[in-house]
């Protein structure tokens, strides 16, 4: 099985680049982006399985590029992360929007690599 | 309180109006009386004066008569003696017996002071008197007025002439007639001298010395003629006061009288009469005094009765006063009594039948409506002052409620602020945290991968990393859970059941033995659940951490009054000391070497937004009990609003 390709939207670099450090090591594929712009022309140029978005970006909000990557993919795996409890309607707003997952910083690597792994395989049956 | 001798000014008022009624008309009509008695008096006195003067007038001219009579008389008898004599012996003694009847009437009469015969050629052929000697010389009176007037008319009456300067004399004089011829023959002219003293004894007898009245015959010349003090004749130059001869010699009219003012400023009544025939004035003066002796009596009988009216006039007005000002004393005593608000004991007041009857009358009225109306004013500011009572408490509890809810604001905005920053400060640690966390696991799966030798301490402090990320991130957690503001979603659940799913699903070490004891009851509430999870499971928490050496952890669930739900948790640990229990709610506090002290206050948030109560019962060294009351869902769901709080109290046992 190849190694899936992941995106990583976040404005926050060392978050960024030791996330996807990290996941390689569990060997995925990690493409960074720290703007939603930048996020969106890389999922559209790249096409990963995986994209993990933080909500608030600079220069939008993460349930836009959500919604966005959702409506050109059904099967793609997106995980929203966020540094604040979310209410039951923001959550219930991301899942509706097509969210996959939703994480609270800071969280369990090895979890999320088990997470990502049956997400993945539940979205390819769609 | 006035004495009962005390009058009024409506007494003096009395006094006053009741003499000037009846003193008013007693001065005006007595001095009226006493003005028209002195007018009568004055008129009486000079009637009088007037008829004595007249009186005396003709008693006057009676007396000259008289003499002029005797002295006709004479010549009349002397006719026989005094036809001529042819023989002067015969003369001699025709003389000499017409001596003896001269002397004879001079003794007779003693107002005769000198009788003379004197023939018609005017000698004196006798002359008899009483201060003359035994042969006088004889004069000739043919050119004499009396001569002459005798013979032309029949009679001579003189003028005052002084005798020897002195005495007040009158010549008179008259024909010697001779009977036996047809018509008689005129002889000679018998001529007297007569004393007018006489007039003055006269006078003095009708006018007695000593009395004020004076009486006087005043010539025409204004010489005194008599006068009823005889003394006054004799002065050389007897005269009456030139006021009086003024008037009374100049009048026309026979008789008159009025009041004389003197130069020395008495006053005199005086009253006039002329004497026939004679030009004298008869003149009777009174002191005005005199005639209006009668008028101080009259002046002191008419004050006698001023001063008896005024004395009857004040008892009266006295009487009367007291009589009127009684009553109205009496309801001015009550008027004093009721002004000071004693309602009882008002003096007793006849209720006459007039207007003061009828002004106790309605002073009775008034002060019974008055009492009536001070009765309900009083009940009134009783109640008003009951009910300001009541008022300040209201006020107090209000107060004390604003304060308490002020302080619970403030505290509330307080916490407000600490959990907006504990929210900034937590999210912006989770990043760090989190890149933090992606590090360590990256070191950690390159170090397992790399194999062979790694250092074991490497390890151990890579897993202290991991450990206090946790940690770090619990403390966040708590913080952000306790100043997460979101609103409340209450379902209808039971109780137990709903404790017993988090019973199942907590970690509690083996050394806790877990009791329940459940209402049978199973009460329904109507709760936000995962918010009561939180607060149940850090109840449960406490406990278990009180109890490291192991214990018995007891939920206990219960209906209090029909109303209530309590949840208990009840722990075998140590016990709360007295000066930790008052502040384990507060949030922050805390006795853990590491803890945020935001547990108990997230149980008792929880509960305050479910309109509950938490408290604590402990003893030391036996263990605590938090109880959570919750109102019971009321059978339609929901939450009763306005429950009324529970009776929960912290205690020390």
């Amino acid at each position: 099985m190849s190694a899936s390709k992941l995106l990583i939207i976040d404005d926050d670099a060392h978050l960024r680049e030791s996330l996807a450090e990290s996941l390689e090591l569990d060997g995925f594929r990690c493409h960074q982006a720290g703007t939603a712009r930048e996020g969106l022309d890389k999922a559209h140029r790249l096409t990963p399985e995986v994209v993990l978005m933080d909500i608030q970006l600079p220069d939008s909000s993460g349930f836009q590029i959500c919604s966005t990557l959702r409506k050109a993919s059904r099967e793609m795996v997106l995980i929203m992360m966020s540094g604040r409890f979310l209410s039951a309607e923001e959550k219930t707003q991301g899942f509706e929007l097509g969210a996959d997952e939703y994480l609270t910083k800071p969280f369990d690597i090895a979890e999320l690599s088990v997470r990502i792994r049956q997400l993945l395989t539940r979205n390819a049956a769609r | 309180m006035p004495s009962p001798v005390h009058r009024g000014k409506l007494a003096y008022k009395f006094l006053f109006w009741f003499l000037l009624i009846s003193l008013a008309p007693i001065v005006v009509v007595g001095f009226n009386l006493i003005s028209i008695s002195r007018d009568a008096l004055k008129n009486q006195s000079l009637h009088n004066q007037e008829s004595a003067a007249v009186g005396f007038a003709n008693m006057t001219w009676n007396y000259i008569t008289t003499y002029k009579n005797i002295l006709s008389d004479a010549a009349r008898q002397s006719e026989s003696i005094a036809a001529p004599r042819e023989k002067s012996d015969d003369l001699r003694a025709a003389l000499a017996r017409e001596a003896q009847f001269l002397d004879r009437i001079m003794q007779t009469h003693a107002a005769f002071l000198e009788l003379s015969w004197v023939d018609l050629g005017g000698r004196e052929l006798l002359r008899k008197g009483r201060f003359l000697g035994p042969s006088p010389p004889m004069r000739s009176f043919l050119n004499e007025a009396s001569f002459q007037v005798a013979l032309q008319r029949g009679e001579y009456v003189g003028t005052l002439e002084r005798f020897q300067g002195l005495y007040p004399t009158l010549a008179l004089a008259v024909p010697i007639l001779d009977s036996r011829t047809r018509p008689p023959k005129t002889l000679g002219v018998l001529t007297g001298k007569i004393s007018l003293n006489g007039l003055s004894t006269m006078l003095n007898q009708e006018f007695p010395e000593g009395r004020l009245r004076e009486a006087a015959v005043v010539s025409s010349d204004g010489f005194l003629v008599a006068h009823s003090n005889p003394h006054v004749i004799f002065r050389p130059e007897a005269k009456l006061a030139k006021e009086i001869t003024d008037v009374v010699l100049t009048q026309t009219s026979d008789k008159g009288g009025g009041e004389i003012r003197l130069s020395d400023g008495k006053k005199l009544l005086g009253a006039f009469a002329g004497v026939k025939d004679l030009g004298w004035v008869v003149y009777v003066q009174e002191p005005i005094e005199s005639a209006y002796e009668a008028v101080p009596e009259m002046t002191s009988k008419t004050l006698w009765v001023l001063v008896w009216v005024i004395a009857v006039t004040i008892l009266l007005s006295l009487a009367v006063a007291g009589h009127i000002t009684q009553p109205i004393r009496l309801l001015r005593q009550a008027a004093d009594r009721l002004s000071q608000g004693q309602f009882e004991d008002i003096p007793e007041m006849a209720t006459t039948n007039d207007e003061i009857g009828d002004l106790a009358q309605t002073f009775l009225q008034m002060s019974e409506s008055l009492r009536e109306k001070t009765g309900e004013l009083i009940h009134a500011k009783e109640e008003l002052e009951k009910f300001t009572r009541h008022l300040e408490r209201r006020v107090d509890a209000r107060t004390r409620e604003l304060k308490a809810a002020q302080d619970e604001l403030i505290k509330k905005e307080r916490l407000a602020a600490i959990g907006q920053m504990a929210s900034v400060v937590g999210h912006e640690i989770r990043n760090p945290l989190a890149v933090i966390n992606n590090s360590t696991y990256f070191i950690k799966t390159k170090l397992a991968a790399d194999s062979a030798g790694i250092d074991p301490k490497i390890t151990k402090h890579i897993s202290i990393i991991e450990s206090e990320i946790k940690q770090a991130n619990g403390i966040i957690n708590e913080i952000l859970t306790f100043s997460r503001e979101r609103p409340l979603k209450p379902v209808v659940l039971a109780v137990n059941n709903f404790l017993e799913e988090i019973l199942a699903i907590h970690p509690f070490p083996s050394h806790i033995q877990v009791v329940r004891e459940f209402d049978p009851r199973n009460p329904v509430l109507h709760i936000d659940p995962d918010e009561m999870r939180q607060a149940v499971r850090n109840l449960i928490g406490n406990a278990v951490e009180v109890m490291p050496q192991g214990g018995a952890l007891k939920i206990m669930t219960e209906v209090l009054e029909g109303r209530w739900a309590r949840i208990s948790v009840k722990d075998s640990g140590p016990g709360i000391p007295a000066d930790v229990l008052e502040r384990i709610f507060a949030p922050f506090f805390t006795t853990k070497a590491r803890g945020t002290g935001l547990g108990l206050a997230v149980v008792r948030k929880v509960v305050d937004r479910h309109q509950g109560k938490v408290d604590v019962e402990t003893e030391i060294g036996k263990g605590s009990t938090f109880k959570i009351y919750l109102p019971l869902s009321a059978p339609g769901g929901g939450v009763e609003a306005g429950a009324a709080q529970p009776q929960a109290e912290s205690k020390v046992l």
